[in-house]
C-alpha cells in the first residue's frame, strides 16, 4: 500500500508537468455533448418493468395493515412488495442503520416509501399504487426541532435508553467538545459578540433525477445500474438487505447527472429494484419523479446557531463557544457525521485557541436530511464568519485584516487537534483584496451597494471510512496494451466533477501517453477495485494518489526495459509526449507504444494496482478523527451585492472566489468546480429554501417552487486559483468541489451590512425580511435586531 | 395507440405511440433517443429542450402527435448535421462546450446546447447579455453557467468563422 | 416520470369541427393550445378530463392583423411573435412587454397568448401533484371542501396569474370566442369571475379565437411591471400594466392600471384616470398624482397567502411597482423588472 509522502508533490521526472497543470478536455466530454452518454434512465433492457413507489401521505403514523390484493389483480402488474418483504434495516453509516428499504411498521415523514409495484409500464404501475389500501394510526408529528427535542413521545424512532437510564427521546446525536477553558477566555477577552444565527434546509436539486436498474440473473447475479455517488457502500447495503453475498452483487454507476451529496446515501428505490428483480425474474427500473427526489432530499440540515467569539484589543481571536440545534429530520442518514462536522471544521484557517462546540441532533417528521455539498460546515461557518465580521468592526479593524492577524498558519495543528499541512489562505486573502479592490472600495461604496468579505477552510477526505476497516479507502488498477492504450479501473464515481479525467491526466503525466488513450473503467464494482465514494471532497486527494502509485510501479517496470535495451541508467528514460526518450542521449526515442512491448516481452503482462490509505490523523479523543483531513483546502470570498431599499431585493453582483485547492491539475475543472459552489452557495442566501409547510408537506417539491437560479440570477464570478502544493497531495492537489461554496454566504450576509447597515442572521435573507430590517434600523433599533 | 410520422433530425420516423405519451417521451423510450433529458417532468427546468422547426420548445410539454408536420432536431442530430455540411470533429457549439468545461454532469447540457444553437443560427453575434436571457429557460445545477457563457461566446466567433 | 393521464386527442382540422367536437364533451373535454399550463395541470391531476382539443391543426389563428381601427391577433400566436412584433411594442407595448416576461424561453416560444389569457387560476395547495394534494386532504378547486388559503372561505381565491391579463386589460382589449353556437365578442373585463375554480365566464365550448385591441398613436404610453424571484421562468408574484395616452399638450387624456396575482380576478383600479387626467408630462402634480395613484392601488389591492410568496411583502409591493411602471411608461423604459 502507498505510504503517505510517497509521491510528493513534484513532477515525475522533476521538470515541469507536461499534462497536469494545463487545461484539458475531459475525456467523456463529447460523449456528454453529443448525447451518446448514457445515465441510468437510459438504460432499456428486454423485457424490463417499471417500478412506481407508494408513499406515506401522513408525517408521522404507524400501519396497521396493507392491502395489495386489489393491485395486484390489475393487469399488467408483475409484483409488489412492502415492508415485509425487505425487513433488513441500513443506513450509511453503520452505527445508526434507522432505514427500511419500505416502511417498517411506521412511516416517519410525508413520502416516505411505503411499498413498490413492478408493472409493464409507469401508467400500470401509477394505477395499481391507488389500489393499494394502508391503514395509517397517525401519531403526533413533530416539524419544529425544538418541540421533538422538548418532547419525547411519540418518539420518532425506537433507540436504545442512554447509558444512565433515561430516554433519548428525539435526539439522533448529541456531541460536546471543549478544547481549553472557553469561560476564562471569554470572561478576560476585551471583546466579546454573541447572537442567534440560523440556517434554513436546502436541498441538491442535481438536474437528474435518482433512477435505478435492477437485474437478476439465473444464476443468481445481482447487478444494479444506480445514479449514485457510492457504489461501494450500496453494493454493501443491498448485500445485506438482501441477503446475498457482496460477491454477488454489482453495482455500476453510469453517467451521473449531479449529485452534490444527494446521491451518496443508499436509497430506496435501489433495493426495490433489486427486489423486485429477484422476484418477477426480469429487468426492473425504478426513475423518481421530481417531486420523488425532493422526499429523498439528504440536503444541507437547517440549524439554529448561538455563538459567543472573544478576541483582544489586538484582533486576537481568544475564544469561540458553539451551540447548534440541528433539524435532521426523520432519519439518520449521515447525521453522526454531521454532527461532528457542525463543530469540527470551524477551527481553521483563522486560530482560535480555545473551543467549545455543543450539537444536537434531533429526528423532526420532515425529509430525512443528510450531507449537501460543504456537509454540516456550511452553516456553522456562515455564523463565526459574521462573528467576525463584528468584531472586525467592534475592534475598528478591516475584517480583511482581521483574518490576517489570526490566521493560523501552515504544518501545525488546530485546537481540536487537525493537522494542518500546507495553507494558502493568506494568499486567497490578498487575491480577493486586490481583485476586488477592497481598499478602495470597502466602506466607501454608494448606500445600497456593499462590499463584503469571509474565509473558510474544508476536508480534502477524512481518515474515517464510514465502516471500520484496514484496508485503503482508495485502490487503482492500470492494464496496459501492446497498442499503447492504457486502461485505469477505478472505484471513484465520477459525478460531474471529472475524476475519471483526473485519473486521466495523471496516467498521461506519468506514463507518457496520449490522453487520447487511456480510457477510464469507473465505478463498476464487478471491474474495479474499491473507492470509497464521490464524498467529503476526498476523491482528487486520494484517486488521484491511488493513481500516481500504480502509475509509478508500471513506470519503473517500462522503463527499466527501455533502459536495458538502451543499455542505458534506468534514471535516464523518460516518458512523456506519447515518447520514451534518453536523457543522456538525445537520438534515443521511441513511442511509448513500443516502450510498453518492449517491457511486456521483459516482464510479462502489463499491469498494475496502487492504492491510498491515510495516514494516522486527528485528535486522541472520541470524534477526533471525523473530520481529520489529510490535507485542507482554503477559500476566501469577497461578495459585491447592491440592496434595493425599497424592494428590499439583494442582488449578489459579483463573487471573487480565491481557492487554495493545493494544485490545480487541470484548471478549468477546478474553475467550474469553485463557480459551481460559489453559485450553488450565492443561491442559498436568497433564493431557495426547502421548506416543509404547516401540514408537514414540502411546501413546493418541484423546480418551479423550489428556485435554483437560472443564468440570469447568477452573480458575476471570479475564480481564483491559489496553489499552496500541498506535500502529500497528488503532485500537491487538495480540493475544490465543496471548499468554495462556504464562506461566499456570509461574505453575502457581510456585504449587505456595508450596503446599508443591516446584519443579517437568519437565512434566507429575503426582500421581506431585509425591509423589516431596514425599518429596524431606521426607527433607531440596534442593526440586527430584525429578522 | 396513434402513428406518428415525425421528421427527426432530418429522417422521416413512424412511431407507434399512445395519445398521452409526451414527445420526450416517445424520443426517449420509443425512438431510443435518449440524449435529450428529463429533469422535472414538467416544464421547470430545460433538460428536455429541442428544437422545433429551429426554435427551442420543451419537449415534455409537448404531445407525440403534436410534433408532426415540424422538423425537430434533438442533440443527437446535431453532429451529423454538422458532418453532412462537411464539418469535421464536433458540431461547434459541442466543441466549444467541451473545451470551455461547460460540460460537468453534462446532463442539462442537450437541452442547454440546443437553446444556444437556436440562438447563434438567429444572432451570429449575441453579447454575454443576449446569451444569459437565451439560456435562462436552462437550469444547470453543476457550472453556475460561468464556463457555459464562455461556451456559447466561443461558439460564436466559430460559427462567424464557419459563415 | 410523471405520467399524463391517459385521454382521447382530437386534432379537429377546422374551426367547426372543434366546435362541434367541443359541444359534444363539453366539461369533459379540454382546449390544448401551446399546452404549457394544459399539459402541467393535467399530470397534476387537477382536471377529470377524458377529451384533449388539439387546436394545433386549426388553420387561421395564428398572426397578427390590422382591421381597421384594431389590431387583431389570433389565439394560437406564439408569446414569442407577440412579444417581438413591431406593430404590438408600438401598439401596445405593455402587453409586448408582458409577453416578454411570461415564463422562460421555451414556454414563450410554446405558449399562445390565447392560452395565456385563459390560463388557469394559481394556488400553492393546487398546483401540485395528486399524491401531495391527497396528503393535504384536497381542496375546494379540486376533489376536496375546504380552502387552506380563507379559513373557513367557501369560495376558492386561487389567483389569476397570467402576465398578459392586466396589459389587456388597460388597452381595453375584447375577445372573440367562438363556439357550435356562434360567435361572441366581449370586453375582456367581461371575462373574469371572482372565482378561483373557474375565474372565466367563458364555457365549455368556446374558443377563443380573437384577441382585439384597438390601435393607438405616438401619444400611447404603456408598460408592465413584474415582481419575481427569478430573472426567468417564475410567475408573477405580482404583475401591474399602466396604460397613459397624452393629448397633443402632453397632458393625460387617459390612464389605467391593473393588477394579476392577486386574487381569481385580474384587477382594473377604478378612479386612475380621474387622478392623472389633464396633469402634464413633467409636472409636480403628475408626480404627486402617480403616488396617489400608487396609494390607491395599495389600498385596492390585498395579496392573499395563494400563490407562494409572502403575502404582506407582495402588498407592500404594489404601490412599488404601480409608481415604477407608471414612471417606466412615461419615460418608456418598461418592463420594470429587476434583472
Ligand atoms: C415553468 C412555467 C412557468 C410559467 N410562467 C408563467 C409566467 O410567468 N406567466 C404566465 O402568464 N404564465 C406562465 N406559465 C404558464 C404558461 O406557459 C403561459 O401562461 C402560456 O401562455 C399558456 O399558453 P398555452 O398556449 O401554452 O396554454 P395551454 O396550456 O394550451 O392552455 C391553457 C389553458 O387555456 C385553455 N385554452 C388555451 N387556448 C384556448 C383557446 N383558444 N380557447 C379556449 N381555451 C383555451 C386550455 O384549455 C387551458 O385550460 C408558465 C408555465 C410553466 C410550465
Ligand atoms: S384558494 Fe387555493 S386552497 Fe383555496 S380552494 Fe382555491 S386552490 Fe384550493
Ligand atoms: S423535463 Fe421538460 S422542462 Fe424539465
Ligand atoms: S452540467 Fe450538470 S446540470 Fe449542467
Amino acid at each position: 500500500m502507498a505510504a503517505r509522502d510517497q509521491h510528493g508533490s513534484g513532477a515525475p521526472w522533476g521538470a515541469e508537468f507536461k499534462v497536469v497543470g494545463q487545461p484539458h478536455r475531459k475525456i467523456d466530454g463529447l460523449a456528454k455533448a453529443t448525447g451518446s452518454a448514457v445515465y441510468t434512465d437510459d438504460i432499456q433492457l428486454p423485457g424490463m418493468l417499471h417500478a412506481k413507489t407508494l408513499r406515506s401521505p401522513h408525517a408521522h403514523a404507524n400501519i396497521v395493515s396493507i392491502d395489495v390484493t386489489k393491485a395486484l389483480e390489475l393487469e399488467g402488474v408483475h409484483a409488489i412488495i412492502t415492508g415485509t418483504d425487505l425487513p433488513i434495516n441500513y443506513g450509511v453509516i453503520p452505527w445508526t442503520p434507522d432505514e427500511h428499504a419500505l416502511a417498517n411498521g411506521k412511516v416517519r415523514f410525508i413520502g416516505d416509501e411505503v411499498a413498490a409495484v413492478a408493472a409493464i409500464d409507469e401508467d400500470t404501475a401509477n394505477a395499481a399504487l391507488k389500489l393499494i389500501k394502508v391503514e395509517y394510526e397517525v401519531l403526533e408529528a413533530f416539524f419544529d426541532p425544538r418541540e421533538a427535542l422538548a418532547k419525547t413521545e411519540p418518539a420518532i424512532h425506537e433507540q436504545k435508553p442512554l447509558k444512565d437510564g433515561s430516554s433519548r427521546g428525539n435526539v439522533s446525536k448529541h456531541v460536546k467538545l471543549e478544547f481549553g477553558d472557553v469561560d476564562a477566555a471569554l470572561a478576560s477577552s476585551d471583546v466579546v459578540v454573541e447572537h442567534d444565527y440560523s440556517f434554513h434546509g436546502t436541498t441538491h436539486a442535481a438536474i437528474e433525477p435518482h433512477c435505478a436498474v435492477g437485474q437478476y440473473s439465473a444464476d443468481g447475479l445481482l447487478t444494479v445500474h444506480s445514479s449514485t455517488q457510492i457504489t461501494h457502500y450500496v453494493q454493501r447495503a443491498l448485500a445485506r438487505v438482501l441477503e446475498l453475498p457482496e460477491a454477488k452483487v454489482r453495482v455500476i454507476q453510469p453517467f451521473l447527472g449531479g449529485a452534490f451529496g444527494g446521491k451518496s446515501d443508499p436509497f430506496s428505490l435501489e433495493f426495490c429494484v433489486a427486489k423486485l428483480a429477484m422476484i418477477t425474474g426480469r429487468p426492473v427500473k425504478m426513475l423518481w419523479t421530481r417531486e420523488e427526489v425532493f422526499y429523498a432530499h439528504r440536503g444541507r440540515h437547517p440549524m439554529q446557531l448561538t455563538y459567543r467569539t472573544g478576541a483582544n484589543k489586538d484582533g486576537k481571536l481568544t475564544a469561540t463557544d458553539a451551540k447548534i440545534l440541528i433539524d435532521g429530520g426523520s432519519y439518520s442518514s449521515f447525521g453522526l457525521v454531521t454532527t461532528y462536522y457542525s463543530g469540527q471544521l470551524l477551527t481553521g484557517p483563522v486560530d482560535i485557541p480555545t473551543y467549545r462546540f455543543d450539537s444536537t441532533r434531533v429526528f423532526t417528521n420532515k425529509p430525512p436530511c443528510g450531507p449537501k455539498r460543504g456537509h454540516g460546515s456550511v452553516q456553522p461557518r456562515f455564523a463565526f464568519e459574521i462573528q467576525l465580521d463584528e468584531i472586525a468592526e467592534k475592534l475598528n479593524l478591516d475584517p480583511i485584516e482581521l483574518r490576517r492577524r489570526n490566521w493560523q498558519g501552515e504544518q501545525t495543528k488546530t485546537v481540536n487537534g487537525q493537522r494542518i499541512t500546507s495553507n494558502g489562505f493568506m494568499q486567497c486573502l490578498d487575491l480577493v483584496e486586490q481583485q476586488s479592490d477592497w481598499k478602495a472600495r470597502y466602506g466607501k461604496l454608494p448606500d445600497g451597494r456593499g462590499l463584503g468579505v469571509a474565509g473558510s477552510m474544508y476536508i480534502s477526505g477524512t481518515n474515517y471510512p464510514i465502516y471500520p476497516n484496514d484496508m485503503p479507502q482508495a485502490g487503482i488498477q492500470l492494464q496496459v496494451d501492446r497498442s499503447g492504450r492504457v486502461t485505469v479501473f477505478t472505484g471513484g464515481n465520477d459525478i460531474g466533477q471529472g475524476s475519471s479525467s483526473m485519473c486521466a491526466y495523471i496516467v498521461s503525466e506519468e506514463l507518457g501517453v496520449d490522453l487520447g488513450d487511456i480510457r477510464v473503467i469507473a465505478a463498476d464494482t464487478d471491474l474495479c477495485p474499491v473507492d470509497l465514494g464521490a464524498y467529503s471532497s476526498r476523491v482528487t486527494f486520494m484517486v488521484g494518489n491511488a493513481t500516481i502509485d500504480a502509475c509509478r510501479k508500471l513506470r519503473k517496470q517500462i522503463c527499466t526495459a527501455v533502459a536495458e535495451k538502451w543499455e542505458v541508467e534506468v534514471a535516464a528514460v523518460r516518458l512523456g509526449g506519447g515518447l520514451a526518450l534518453c536523457l543522456s542521449d538525445a537520438q534515443k526515442t521511441i513511442p511509448v507504444r513500443e516502450a510498453f512491448q518492449w517491457a511486456e516481452a521483459r516482464f510479462d503482462t502489463l499491469g498494475s494496482t496502487g492504492s491510498y490509505n491515510t495516514p494516522t490523523l486527528g485528535g486522541d479523543y472520541r470524534g477526533g478523527t471525523i473530520g481529520a483531513s489529510p490535507a485542507y483546502s482554503f477559500t476566501a470570498h469577497a461578495a459585491e451585492v447592491t440592496v434595493d431599499r425599497e424592494t428590499g431585493r439583494i442582488t449578489c453582483e459579483k463573487v471573487w472566489c480565491a481557492h487554495d485547492c493545493g494544485r490545480a491539475l487541470n484548471p478549468t475543472l477546478v474553475k467550474g468546480q469553485i463557480e459551481g459552489s460559489v453559485y450553488m452557495g450565492a443561491a442559498e442566501v436568497t433564493m431557495e429554501d426547502h421548506g416543509i409547510n404547516r401540514f408537514g408537506l414540502h411546501s413546493g417539491p418541484s423546480l418551479l417552487d423550489y428556485r435554483i437560479p437560472t443564468s440570469l440570477d447568477t452573480p458575476d464570478i471570479e475564480a481564483l486559483i491559489v496553489e499552496s502544493i500541498d506535500p502529500e497531495g497528488p503532485y500537491g492537489a487538495k480540493e475544490a468541489g465543496e471548499g468554495p461554496l462556504h464562506s461566499v454566504i456570509p461574505a453575502i450576509a457581510n456585504a449587505v451590512y456595508d450596503a446599508v447597515g443591516i446584519r443579517l442572521r437568519h437565512l434566507p435573507f429575503t426582500p421581506g425580511k431585509v425591509l423589516a430590517a431596514l425599518e429596524e434600523k431606521e426607527a433607531g433599533q440596534p442593526a440586527g435586531t430584525a429578522s | 395507440m396513434r402513428l406518428l410520422e415525425l421528421e427527426i433530425n432530418g429522417d422521416r420516423l413512424h412511431v407507434a405511440a399512445p395519445p398521452h405519451w409526451t414527445l420526450l417521451e416517445v424520443l426517449r423510450y420509443e425512438l431510443g433517443l435518449t440524449g435529450t433529458k428529463q429533469g422535472c417532468d414538467k416544464g421547470d427546468c430545460g433538460a428536455c429542450t429541442v428544437l422545433v422547426d429551429g426554435k427551442p420548445q420543451l419537449s415534455c410539454l409537448m404531445l407525440g402527435s403534436a410534433a408532426q408536420g415540424h422538423a425537430i432536431t434533438t442533440i443527437e442530430g446535431l453532429l451529423p448535421a454538422h458532418r453532412a455540411q462537411g464539418g469535421a470533429g464536433a458540431d461547434p457549439v459541442q466543441d466549444a462546450f467541451d473545451r470551455c468545461g461547460a460540460l460537468q454532469c453534462g446532463f442539462c447540457q442537450p437541452g442547454m446546447m440546443l437553446s444556444a444553437k437556436a440562438l447563434l443560427s438567429e444572432n451570429p453575434t449575441p453579447t454575454s447579455t443576449d446569451i444569459k436571457h437565451a439560456l435562462s429557460g436552462n437550469l444547470c445545477r453543476c457550472t453556475g453557467y460561468t464556463q457555459i457563457l464562455e461556451a456559447a461566446l466561443l461558439a460564436a466567433t466559430k460559427t462567424e468563422e464557419v459563415l | 416520470m410523471l405520467r399524463l393521464p391517459t385521454f382521447q386527442l382530437h386534432e379537429p382540422a377546422s374551426l367547426k369541427e372543434a366546435c362541434a367536437l367541443f359541444a359534444e364533451h363539453g366539461a369533459a373535454a379540454k382546449i390544448l393550445a401551446g399546452g404549457t399550463d394544459l399539459l402541467p395541470n393535467l399530470k397534476h391531476e387537477i382536471y377529470d378530463v377524458d377529451h384533449v382539443i388539439s387546436l394545433a391543426k386549426l388553420p387561421g389563428i395564428t398572426g397578427f392583423e390590422m382591421q381597421g381601427h384594431d389590431l387583431v391577433i389570433g389565439a394560437l400566436t406564439p408569446l414569442a411573435q407577440v412579444a417581438t412584433n413591431p406593430n404590438i411594442q408600438k401598439h401596445a407595448p405593455a402587453l409586448a412587454q408582458a409577453a416578454s416576461l411570461v415564463a422562460g424561453p421555451q414556454h414563450r416560444q410554446m405558449g399562445t397568448l390565447g392560452g395565456n389569457v385563459m390560463l388557469d387560476t394559481r394556488c400553492q395547495w393546487i398546483n401540485q401533484s395528486y399524491f401531495w394534494r391527497e396528503a393535504l386532504g384536497f381542496c375546494l378547486k379540486k376533489d376536496g371542501t375546504v380552502c387552506h388559503v380563507v379559513e373557513g372561505g367557501k369560495k376558492c381565491v386561487a389567483a389569476a396569474s397570467n402576465d398578459t391579463a392586466p396589459a389587456l386589460m388597460t388597452l381595453g382589449a375584447s375577445l372573440t370566442f367562438v363556439s357550435a353556437t356562434g360567435t361572441r365578442e366581449i370586453p375582456i373585463e367581461d371575462l373574469w369571475v371572482a372565482d378561483g375554480i373557474n375565474n372565466k365566464s367563458a364555457r365549455p365550448g368556446e374558443i377563443l379565437t380573437e384577441i382585439r385591441l384597438p390601435l393607438r398613436d405616438h401619444t400611447h404610453h404603456g408598460a408592465y411591471g413584474k415582481l419575481r424571484e427569478r430573472g426567468s421562468i417564475d410567475f408573477p408574484l405580482l404583475g401591474c400594466a399602466v396604460r397613459i395616452d397624452l393629448d397633443d399638450a402632453d397632458c393625460v387624456r387617459d390612464a389605467a392600471v391593473s393588477l394579476v396575482a392577486l386574487q381569481a380576478r385580474p384587477l382594473l383600479i377604478k378612479g386612475v384616470d380621474a387622478l392623472l387626467q389633464g396633469l402634464k408630462l413633467g409636472s409636480t402634480e403628475l408626480d404627486q398624482a402617480i403616488e396617489a395613484v400608487a396609494q390607491l392601488a395599495h389600498k385596492k389591492c390585498k395579496p392573499l397567502d395563494n400563490i407562494p410568496g409572502d403575502k404582506d411583502y407582495r402588498r407592500r409591493m404594489v404601490p412599488v411597482y404601480v409608481r415604477r411602471t407608471l414612471r417606466a411608461a412615461l419615460d418608456g423604459t418598461g418592463p420594470v423588472h429587476h434583472i
